[in-house]
């Protein structure tokens, strides 16, 4: 009786403390763009590893490509592909830098709308920048912050032409995987593995 | 009698023929009379291009008011009427989803063995051609892949992708709605280049009506057009010098007629007085035409300050030869006050010959008009005037009492000699001082240009990122092939450049049109066929793309290996002609070789200079670097320095002029001290009231020396002779408040040109005259 009433008691404890953590907790299950956005900007810089996997239709086998990823809030932020080639894609505010088969050459980003929202999409989730996102896409936020998913839609036909939809996963501050599904059918899935990260 | 009816007709004659001659001669209004005639390489370039280069064609446009969807709409519209107008050469908006452009892809896709700087022998080995293809394959799956996805069979090697790569300008302006828009404020953005010709403000005029005309619909619905670029500057500068030429005329003539009218109470001596305007005029027009071809609108403005030279000559005329009526009338003129005009004349004609041997053709029109229109005042004054008015004019009251109150003040300035001469002493100290600021002017500060347009010049260039190419590099050569072989020697060191990230990026001729040489290259490393299709199987062995899905790309290859050269006339049909045209040109002059310009965009954060890029491109024979603002500056130093020299020299030959008919040092002395302070007080007050003093005043301060060495003549001939009757002195006053008057209206000009030449001038005269009348013994 008195082991069952405290085995009971120690369950209801449990149940409590449970309930009470997952009450608690329970808010962020229905993770906020605002409180993600806000999440992510805590990070101001990150260093990072990516493997991407495309799968393109016309070609008989997957293409797989890694490098580094590398972003500093407010505007920067660099792709390195090291396999299977060399190749930097560099943004900084309004210019795109591409070195590519010993090649570098500069760009306007805004000179083409297309380019911008599919920057903005990694750079605007990376610092964590709501309102760069809201712009070119409807932005849907699903998960907790241990584990959330965001999934961004092209507002502009012409990138919608392109682009059907974009998800980013991460785990808190952390960006985890950009998965990009072209119109026709293509994709492309990158995941990432945070090698550094600057404390807030 | 009859040999001065003779004189008369004659007279007649000329005026009449110089009159029809005037209304066939050519004007312009453009900045280029004010470039040199005779430049170096990277002047003439500077100067070609300012003349007639697509500069001088370009005008950018701004549609604001109304949204971001109207403004669009507003952009498409107005392009496609522009574009059916046939006035314009290009036009762009942004949007290059029209059929032009469309043709134009698909002549690149065409050509592209041609025109990408990929192909070489190496590319098409097996491993050139593996990892060409995969680079390639590497664009597919991303948003970039579906430009190559269509022409994958075709391209497997990306060749139009490096192409187009390097077509892309690393600046451009900022695209919404699918055409260009600012990136400060709200307005929508097209750059257009005229088909009429840089120096033909006709055509140019008529381009901006059918602008006007193609946008008034918009207009009418609240949306504002706003227009910079040099088609405008220039048309309109022709219409305001063209206004405020004949405004100032006709201000100059009511006033003058105003002061003569009361001086003479007679109608006939005020047309009689006029005579010798109009003869200069009409001389010096007719003289410049002849010379150069055109007539500047500047110089046809400075013929209004004719109107304050040529008048005294009537003036003395009138009021002498009526003085000595009962002497004999004009013959006692001939023998009394024509001696002195004529050394006047002949002083003013030495201090102008200096301007006539200048490089430069505007300020060589200057001295050419006022010789010319200087001796034909004085002709018509000494030949016409006395068939017309043997007599001279009587004169009214006000003209006595105006002689005597100068008698007064000739009598009192003396005591004023030595303050005068202590100002004169500081005034040349301060400039000594600050000789360095004086000359601020530069070649902008000539142009009629407002602060305001030129704001929203320097605001609608940022927007389309035309104001980078401040540095560009010029390849010549003897043929436009040697240009272009120029210009790919420059290639690799400007890459270089863009990767040390000091430069963003380059244009140049040579990407769409190679030289023969390269284009032969690149023929040669193409493979046959059997031996390309033996590579691209082994290439792709294991790849995820099998080289039987390739035969287009064989195909193309095989043609590629036959296909004629790209030529310039190739290029022109299509939308990229113009941008060929625009980098590539023949230049003027003897040799007339060709040029190829490559102009450099600065990276975002770096300013750029000319001392990063020399080097980098040292060794390469017919290359070097133009700084365009540094040239301007230069250009703009040698003409204010080639004009002080001519200065100097004018002045000299007016003293030695005067010595020869003085022969005395001592009189000599005593008329230069005048003149001398008199330009050393006006140039220091004109600097220390901080205006940017620049060529033009020079020419002016000249005209001060010529006017005032009149009147220190004067004043030297009133200590010979002891006295000089009131009516000269009347004349003297007379002619001096003409003078000061008409520069003073001159002064006023919206021209800064003519501005310059009146601020200098109406204070410059007064003071002469005061100088002189201080500085010479008090008369008994």
């Amino acid at each position: 009786m008195r082991a069952e009433s405290t085995g009971r008691r120690l369950a209801l404890m449990l149940t409590v403390w449970l309930a009470l953590w997952l009450g608690f907790a329970g808010p962020a299950l229905a993770l906020s763009l605002p409180e993600l956005m806000g999440l992510l900007a805590e990070r101001r810089s990150g260093e990072a590893r990516f493997t991407e996997q495309r799968e393109v239709a016309t070609l008989s086998a997957p293409l797989v490509s890694s490098g580094t990823l590398s972003f500093e809030a407010p505007d920067r932020f660099v792709r390195r592909t090291l396999q299977p080639r060399a190749e930097t894609m560099a943004v900084q505010g309004n210019t795109l830098t591409l070195t590519r088969g010993g090649k570098t050459r500069q760009f306007t980003l805004d000179a083409a709308p297309e380019m911008v929202a599919i920057v903005e999409a990694v750079r605007g989730t990376l610092t964590g920048n709501a309102e760069a996102l809201q712009k070119h896409f409807r932005a849907q936020v699903s998960g907790r912050p241990e584990q959330w998913s965001l999934l961004l839609l092209p507002l502009e036909a012409r990138l919608a032409h392109q682009v059907r939809e974009i998800r980013l996963d991460g785990q808190r501050a952390d960006l985890r995987g950009v998965t990009i599904e072209m119109h026709d059918g293509d994709r492309s899935v990158m995941q990432i593995e945070p090698l550094s990260a600057a404390k807030p | 009698m009859p040999r001065r009816r003779v004189a008369l007709g004659m007279w007649l004659l000329c005026m009449v023929l110089g009159i029809a001659w005037i209304a066939r001669a050519h004007y312009s209004a453009d900045l280029s009379a004010f470039l040199p005639a005779s430049p170096d390489t990277q002047q003439r370039v500077l100067i070609d291009q300012l003349r007639s280069g697509t500069p001088a064609r370009t005008l950018l446009l701004g549609i604001e008011g109304g949204d971001a969807a109207r403004r669009a709409e507003a952009s498409r519209d107005l392009a496609g009427h522009l574009r059916e107008s046939g006035r314009f050469e290009q036009v762009q908006n942004g949007a290059y989803d029209d059929a032009a452009w469309q043709r134009t892809g698909a002549w690149l896709l065409e050509h592209r063995y041609q025109l990408s700087p990929n192909v070489a022998p190496e590319r098409f080995t097996e491993a050139g051609l593996r990892a060409a293809i995969d680079d390639t394959l590497g664009l597919l799956g991303t948003p970039a892949g579906a430009a190559v996805k269509g022409t994958l069979e075709r391209d497997p090697t990306g060749e139009l992708t490096a192409l187009v790569e390097g077509l892309v300008p690393a600046t451009a302006p900022r695209l919404e709605q699918g055409v260009w828009v600012s990136r400060t404020q709200p307005r929508a953005l097209l750059l257009l280049t005229t088909r009429a010709a840089g120096a033909d403000l006709d055509g140019q005029a008529a381009a901006l009506q059918a602008l006007d005309a193609a946008f008034a619909r918009w207009q009418a619905q609240g949306l504002v057009l706003r227009v910079s670029g040099a088609p405008l500057f220039a048309v309109q500068s022709r219409e305001k010098i063209q206004r405020e030429v004949v405004e100032l005329a006709v201000v100059g003539t009511l006033v003058m007629g105003v002061l003569l009218t009361v001086a003479f109470a007679s109608w006939r001596a005020l047309l009689v007085a006029f005579l010798p305007v109009a003869s200069g005029v009409v001389a010096g027009i007719v003289a410049v035409s002849l010379a150069f071809g055109t007539v500047h609108g500047i110089t046809l403005g400075f013929g209004s300050t004719l109107i304050g030279e040529a008048v005294d000559y009537a003036i003395y005329y009138l009021i002498q030869a009526r003085a000595g009526a009962a002497r004999g009338g004009w013959r006692h003129w001939l023998a009394e006050g024509w001696p002195t005009v004529r050394l006047g004349l002949l002083t003013s004609v030495c201090g102008f010959a200096a301007l006539v041997f200048s490089g430069f053709p505007g300020l060589a029109q200057l001295g050419v008009f006022s010789v010319a229109g200087l001796c034909g005042a004085a002709a018509c004054t000494r030949w016409v005037l006395p068939v017309l008015m043997p007599a001279g004019a009587a004169g009214s009251r006000l003209r006595q009492r105006l002689g005597a109150a100068g008698w007064r003040a000739v009598r009192r300035l003396p005591a004023l000699r030595w303050p005068l001469r202590a100002l004169g002493i500081a005034a040349a100290a301060w400039l000594a001082v600050h000789h360095a600021a004086v000359w601020r002017g530069d070649l902008a500060s000539l142009s009629p240009v407002s602060a305001a347009a030129q704001a929203l010049d320097a605001s609608l260039r940022d927007d389309l990122s035309a104001s980078d190419a401040r540095l560009m590099v010029i390849a010549q050569g003897a043929s436009r092939d040697a240009a272009l072989q120029a210009a790919e020697a420059a290639a690799p060191r400007l890459e270089a450049l863009a990767a040390e990230g000091v430069i963003a990026g380059y244009d140049s001729p040579a990407r769409l049109l190679p030289s023969a040489a390269v284009q032969d290259a690149r023929r040669a490393a193409l493979p046959v066929r059997a031996e390309l299709a033996r590579r691209l199987d082994a290439a792709t062995a294991g790849g995820p793309m099998p080289a039987a899905r390739l035969a287009p790309f064989l195909d193309d290859v095989d043609a590629a290996r036959r296909a004629p050269p790209v030529t310039a006339e190739g290029l022109r049909s299509t939308a990229l002609g113009p941008v060929v045209d625009a980098l590539l040109f023949q230049g003027s002059g003897a040799e007339a070789p060709w040029f190829a310009l490559l102009p450099l965009t600065p990276s975002a954060d770096r300013r750029l200079a000319v001392e990063q890029v020399a080097p980098a491109l040292h060794g390469l024979p017919g290359v070097q670097v133009l700084d365009i603002k540094q040239q301007l500056d230069r250009l703009y130093g040698r003409y204010l320095h080639e004009a002080l020299l001519q200065a100097l020299l004018g002045a000299a030959a007016v003293v030695l002029l005067l010595g020869f008919y003085l022969r005395s040092a001592r009189r000599l002395l005593a008329v230069c001290e005048p003149l001398l302070f008199a330009v050393l007080i006006t140039l220091s007050g004109l600097a220390a009231l901080q205006l940017p003093l620049g060529i033009l005043h020079l020419v002016g301060l000249l005209l001060v020396v010529a006017v005032g060495s009149n009147y220190a003549l004067f004043f030297d001939q009133l200590q010979v002779t002891g006295n000089v009757d009131d009516d000269t002195l009347a004349s003297l006053l007379l002619a001096n408040a003409t003078t000061v008057v008409s520069f003073g209206l001159i002064g006023c000009s919206s021209i800064p040109a003519l501005s310059a030449i009146g601020q200098v001038v109406a204070p410059g005269a007064l003071l002469a005259m005061l100088l002189s009348a201080c500085f010479g013994r008090p008369p008994r």
